[in-house]
């Protein structure tokens, strides 16, 4: 329930058509929504405003008044306006009842000329070589707004180049248009107020002091925020023109906050991972840690055949002998270590192999708990561990019955182990509890300590490689997509258990991760009414946020 | 910490912190100029130690060592000498009298110039040249605000006026006798003195006691038992227009004020002046500063404000202490601090030191470098300092003759004020005449009473022998140029340059404006290019740099008159000064804009035959043609997406139903 109080709206003339906005709206964001785009480096919207770049320049009129402070009421009924003749910024100016705006006249465009001509006298134009071509404001403004042609016959300023900013961030202070946006990102959203401007005039170059360098978990923001190139990232610096890159809308997997990003690859290959905007989960931000977290992906230890015994063996052969082995063992002598990691549909039919192996109690997820930094990184860094407790493959506390799984393991109570996407030896076994197991049933990506225990081993997908939903620590539900193939044989997670639960139980009927998320939503109520593609591309709110912590 | 800061060091840091109840990170300058004072220049560790000391980033005071040029990295001499660069002291050879103290020092600048040593640094800073002994060290520095008797040198903290290329050699043994402010000659019959009535006036000494016993603080007593609301509505009455530059009525500006709200008020005295061509301030933080005082303490309480700071330009060292021993002076005699003359009302003030930056002269650039940040003058709206000022309160900048005549209004009312002058444009000005005349110097005239030709010719004795009048900027080097000869239509009237009477409105319909009263005169003898040069290198120096067409432009403008001065000027390039100027002015953040745009505007528009003779070389010639973007639009056909292609058998079924 909105308990806000009621805003008024206020009349805004936008290029000749009167329309309504929210009394607080700034110029620049009515003209948006009015779909008459202004063009701006420094106006950022999560960002104060400082208007130093000049480019949001508008022609602004308010109505004509009477004498009396009354508008002058034209024959069109609507007040007549009266020109102010000086420019104004549209970025930090909040509408007023009657204001009118030009986004585009002779004296507009006559200052976006100026303004983009005097960005470019002193920029090196380096475009062929760099990293921002192809998503540079520069660029762009410039085709749109600029002159074909320099008159500048003079020397420019040089400034320092390939500045290390800090351990992930370069500078280019030549490319630099001083906008300001990291020195405000730092200091309003990380809270971390170590960039500045060092010199005075047209020598202002952006700078850290040497012993305070750009270390923070979020620099690299500053560079998704950077409108041209003069910040870059040192890890994707000169790897990859970014118009090659396909790019594929998903969420990060590094924490239960669920940022939402954008995976850039080309080829199968992943380059740069780069934050997308969703206010009701990170906003336009997202940390370092996360965003450089893929090279494992393609590591060439990946695994990428099913295993029996160390010997390789066709998929059904091993999905026939994980199911013979786990049918073999009475329910009370299985035990099954999830992961939180996992998507919803993979944790469904995790479920039902639960079920139909009837384990009862023996099965949980491995917490990973780290510290909140009070920013997007949540204390939980399992990305599902809400859907985890909301299929019931953990308790509310995650974790609680790795103790009971790890002594039966150890007093032999428990004679087979499956883990999906899990490292026992995380959960306090160790290989030689495991050596004891008469059946070892690992799914995973990479080599561990208890792939090299597998009795059966079933390569599968990482995160970027599948499809599929998670909810957040908050209780949103939000979607997986895939990116990049996964390499070798290894297979789709949900398609594995599926299989397993079918030659387990025999039944049928999934085809699709559609017709998983279908019986999952059948049959767990806060999915109800919801499939993959009503998840949209920012997500929905299953569960109250309070009731989801 | 490899070095160890004196005891008496840290007991002036901590007295100048204390001055800045609201935050500490104000402290930045005092303690950088503290810090230089002692130790000679700001080294790494200083910058490391003071922003420790003010729990600040290291990088915000990287920022201000950078920005403000006063402040050095490296040693300067043991005796440092800064010779004013700007357009008044050119005229009157400071170029020849750097050359001659570096000369006389024994530093090579030419070698040192081609050793790119004043790149070492920082990119805008002032270059400073040391002897190879550490004895001397040079400097060119911008406006030192002493036009009236360039060229002016400052030695250490001593200012040396009317200083010759051939005295260069005296500089540097300079004592402290030597370098007095020089007596002036009693006023002109045509002056009305009232701001400056005790200026260079015999047996006046800026002390206490002779200010009391000239009938001084009298006007606080009166002002203390009216109301703020009845002073405020004096200051309106009077008509006083603020005396910076831009001429805006001081009591509409005070009115702004909403006394009693959740927020404390401040008042901040504007003496950072730096217009070049203007040095009246000066005289009353010199000679006068407990006028000033009484101006703040009753402008203070006509506000509420019960913190009022002076900022101080950093080239007045000398000033500074001045007006902190008249405010001690105040304190002790009970008209400062608590309870003032028993009324109930408390205010303090304090000295606030800039240290060589222009742009702190715009009130929310002073804002800003008072709270210890750059000097970035502030958006506005919102910004507008009666609302959102210094630490987000409300805030009233007056500069320091206005301050001054608030004194005056208490004492003979507002009505009577407004009779001084013309309507509109009440009560005296200060005009500071420099350049070309025989007398040059400050003038206090009643506003408008006086002819642009009577003061030329009458008061400041002319032209000097066999010179013609060629060019006048009216009000600080930002004004436009007047050029001698031109008439003016002003309500109907055509009057020439010399008939145009001094007076804000006037000078405004003439094109102009009235500024900081900062007169200049050019006489024939003076090239038009070279004159615009060295204002384009001021401004470019001064930019903030904060916003695009400023930052990029004033440097660009500087650029193409300095190649013309080498002969490489193209016939494009005074169009292109125009278009440049026209860029800037009314785009920029701050008036800015307009103070680095209007000189090239007026100068190239009125003198352009000078500048075409001097851009005559061919433009280089452009890329070779091949197409324009229009063209290049033009020639790509793009098939539409929904045109069949080849037959329509090929058309490929929609992926869903594949």
């Amino acid at each position: 329930m909105s308990t806000a109080t009621e805003v008024p709206m206020l009349n805004v003339q936008i290029d000749g058509a009167w329309m309504q906005f929210p009394k607080g709206t700034r110029a620049i964001e009515a003209c948006r929504q009015a779909t008459k785009f202004i063009p701006h480096y420094c106006y950022h919207p999560k960002l104060s405003s400082p208007g130093n770049c000049r480019m949001c320049l508008i022609e602004m009129g308010l109505p004509k008044m009477t004498p009396d402070r009354k508008p002058v009421v034209g024959t069109d009924g609507k007040p007549e306006i009266s020109w102010i003749p000086r420019p104004q910024i549209s970025c930090a100016l909040e509408i007023t009842e009657g204001m009118a705006i030009r986004t585009s006249s002779p004296m507009v465009e006559e200052c976006r000329k100026g303004v983009m001509e005097f960005l470019l006298i002193n920029h090196p134009l380096d475009c062929p070589i760099c990293d921002q071509a192809g998503e540079c404001k520069l660029q762009e403004f410039s085709v749109e707004y600029g002159n074909a042609q320099s008159a500048f016959l003079d020397q420019k300023v040089k400034k320092p180049k390939n500045v290390e900013l800090g351990p992930r961030v370069t500078l280019d202070a030549e490319r630099c248009i001083l906008c300001t946006r990291c020195i405000r990102f730092m200091s309003e959203v990380a809270k971390d107020d170590c960039i500045g401007i060092v010199d005075r005039g047209s020598y202002n170059t952006i700078a850290c002091h040497p012993d305070k360098p750009l270390v923070s978990n979020y620099s690299l923001n500053t560079v998704d925020i950077c409108p041209v190139g003069a910040l870059t990232s040192t890890d994707f610096r000169f790897k990859m023109r970014v118009w090659f890159l396909k790019e594929t809308k998903t969420i990060d997997v590094n924490c239960g906050t669920g940022s939402n990003i954008i995976i850039g690859a080309r080829e199968n290959v992943i380059y740069r991972i780069t934050p997308r905007d969703n206010d009701a989960v990170n906003g336009c931000w997202l940390p370092d840690s996360h965003r450089l977290n893929f090279k494992y992906v393609n590591d060439e230890r990946r695994l990428k055949q099913p295993m029996v015994k160390g010997e390789p063996v066709e998929w059904r052969t091993a999905i026939a002998i994980a199911a013979e082995m786990l049918k073999a063992h009475a329910s009370d002598t299985i035990a099954l270590i999830a992961s939180a990691r996992s998507t919803n549909e993979e944790l469904w039919l995790t479920r039902r192999l639960i079920e139909e192996l009837e384990i009862d109690k023996q099965h949980d997820v491995i917490p990973r708990a780290g510290e909140a930094d009070g920013l997007l990184v949540a204390a939980d860094r399992n990305p599902n561990t809400t859907g985890a407790h909301l299929l019931n493959i953990c308790t509310t506390r995650s974790g609680a019955r790795l103790k009971k799984i790890a002594d039966g393991v150890r007093s032999g109570q428990i004679k087979a182990l499956v883990c999906l996407g899990e490292d026992a030896t995380k959960a306090g076994l160790t290989e030689d509890d495991l050596r004891k197991l008469d059946a070892l049933v690992v799914m995973d990506i990479l080599p561990n300590k208890t792939t090299a225990h597998a009795t059966v081993l079933l390569p599968a997908s990482a995160w970027c490689e599948k499809r599929g939903s998670m909810i957040n620590v908050k209780g949103r539900l939000q979607r997986l997509n895939k990116a990049v193939n996964a390499p070798g044989q290894s297979r789709d997670d949900w398609e594995i258990l599926r299989d397993l639960v079918q030659a387990v139980s025999g039944s049928n009927g999934l085809h699709m991760i559609e017709d998983v998320f279908k019986q999952m939503a059948g049959k767990v109520k806060e999915f109800d009414g919801l499939s993959l593609s009503k998840i949209g591309d920012l997500g929905v709110q299953i569960i109250e946020e309070e009731a989801a912590k | 910490m490899f070095f160890q800061v004196p005891a008496e060091l840290l007991a002036a840091i901590d007295e100048a912190n204390s001055h800045y109840p609201v935050s500490k990170r104000s402290a930045s300058l005092p303690l950088l100029h503290l810090w230089q004072e002692h130790f000679g220049f700001i080294s790494d560790e200083a910058i490391k130690w003071i922003a420790a000391k003010l729990e600040q980033e290291p990088i915000h005071i990287l920022e201000l060592v950078t920005f403000y040029p006063m402040f050095r990295r490296a040693p300067a001499g043991k005796r440092h000498i800064r010779v004013c660069r700007t357009l008044s002291c050119q005229l009157a050879g400071s170029y020849e009298l750097r050359d001659a103290v570096a000369k006389a020092a024994g530093i090579d600048l030419a070698k040192w110039e081609e050793e790119g040593a004043h790149h070492a640094n920082a990119g805008h800073g002032n270059p400073i040249a040391v002897s190879a002994d550490g004895e001397y060290s040079v400097e060119f520095v911008e406006c030192l605000a002493s036009c009236g008797s360039a060229p002016v040198a400052m030695v250490d903290d001593m200012l040396k006026e009317n200083v010759c290329a051939d005295q260069a050699a005296d500089l540097l043994k300079l004592r402290k006798s030597d370098a007095t402010l020089p007596k002036v000659l009693p006023p002109h019959p045509k002056e009305r003195r009232i701001v400056f009535k005790n200026i260079d006036r015999k047996g006046w000494t800026n002390d206490i006691e002779c200010y009391v016993r000239d009938g001084g603080y009298a006007e606080l007593k009166k002002a203390l038992k009216m109301t703020p609301d009845a002073i405020v509505g004096e200051v309106k009455a009077s008509g006083l227009r603020g005396r910076g530059g831009a001429g805006f009525p001081c009591g509409t500006k005070w009115g702004f004020i909403k006394r009693g709200g959740p927020k404390p008020t401040y008042l901040i005295c504007n003496a950072d002046e730096s217009e070049p061509g203007t040095f009246k301030d000066r005289y009353i933080l010199h000679q006068d500063p407990h006028q000033l005082i009484e101006g703040m303490l009753i402008s203070c309480f006509a506000v509420d404000a019960r913190l009022a700071y002076i900022y101080i330009r950093g080239e007045f060292p000398e000033a500074a202490q001045i007006v902190e021993k008249a405010l001690a002076e105040a304190r002790a005699k009970g008209f400062l601090g608590k309870d003032i003359l028993g009324s109930g009302f408390d205010c303090e003030i304090y000295v606030h030191r800039g240290a060589g930056a222009y742009i702190c002269g715009e009130e929310t650039g002073l804002i800003e470098s008072l709270e210890g940040k750059r000097a970035y003058p502030r958006i506005k709206p919102p910004y507008f300092p009666a609302v959102l000022g210094l630490y987000m309160c409300p805030t009233i900048v007056n500069n320091v003759e206005t301050l001054c005549d608030v004194k005056h209004i208490i004492a003979m009312g507002g009505a009577e004020f407004a009779k001084i002058g013309k309507p509109n444009n009440t009560g005296t000005r200060i005009l500071c005449v420099s350049g070309d005349v025989v007398k040059p110097g400050y003038y206090e005239v009643e506003v408008g009473s006086l002819t642009m030709g009577e003061l030329i010719y009458d008061v400041c004795g002319g032209l000097k022998e066999g010179r013609k009048l060629k060019a006048v900027i009216p009000g600080g080097s930002s004004a436009k140029v007047l050029k001698a000869g031109e008439t003016y239509n002003v309500k109907g009237k055509t009057i020439t340059l010399e008939e145009i009477p001094m007076d804000f409105d006037t000078i405004a319909a003439c094109g102009s404006m009235a500024g900081s009263g900062g007169v200049i005169v050019m006489d024939d003898s003076r090239g038009m290019v070279e004159a615009l040069n060295n204002i384009n290198e001021f401004y470019a120096h001064e930019s903030c740099g904060q916003c695009t067409p400023c930052r990029e432009g004033a440097l660009w403008m500087k650029k193409i008159t300095d190649r013309i001065l080498d002969g490489g000027g193209t016939e494009r390039d005074p169009d292109m000064l125009v278009k440049i100027g026209d860029g800037i002015a009314g785009k920029t953040i701050c008036a800015f804009g307009e103070a680095c745009s209007w000189p090239t505007q007026s100068f190239v528009a009125k003198f352009r035959d000078e500048f075409a003779g001097k851009s005559q070389k061919q433009i280089p010639p452009p890329m070779p043609p091949e197409y324009s973007p229009g063209e290049l639009i033009a020639n790509e056909t793009i098939e539409p997406v929904d045109a069949p292609r080849g037959n329509g058998s090929e058309i490929m079924a929609p992926a869903a139903t594949r």
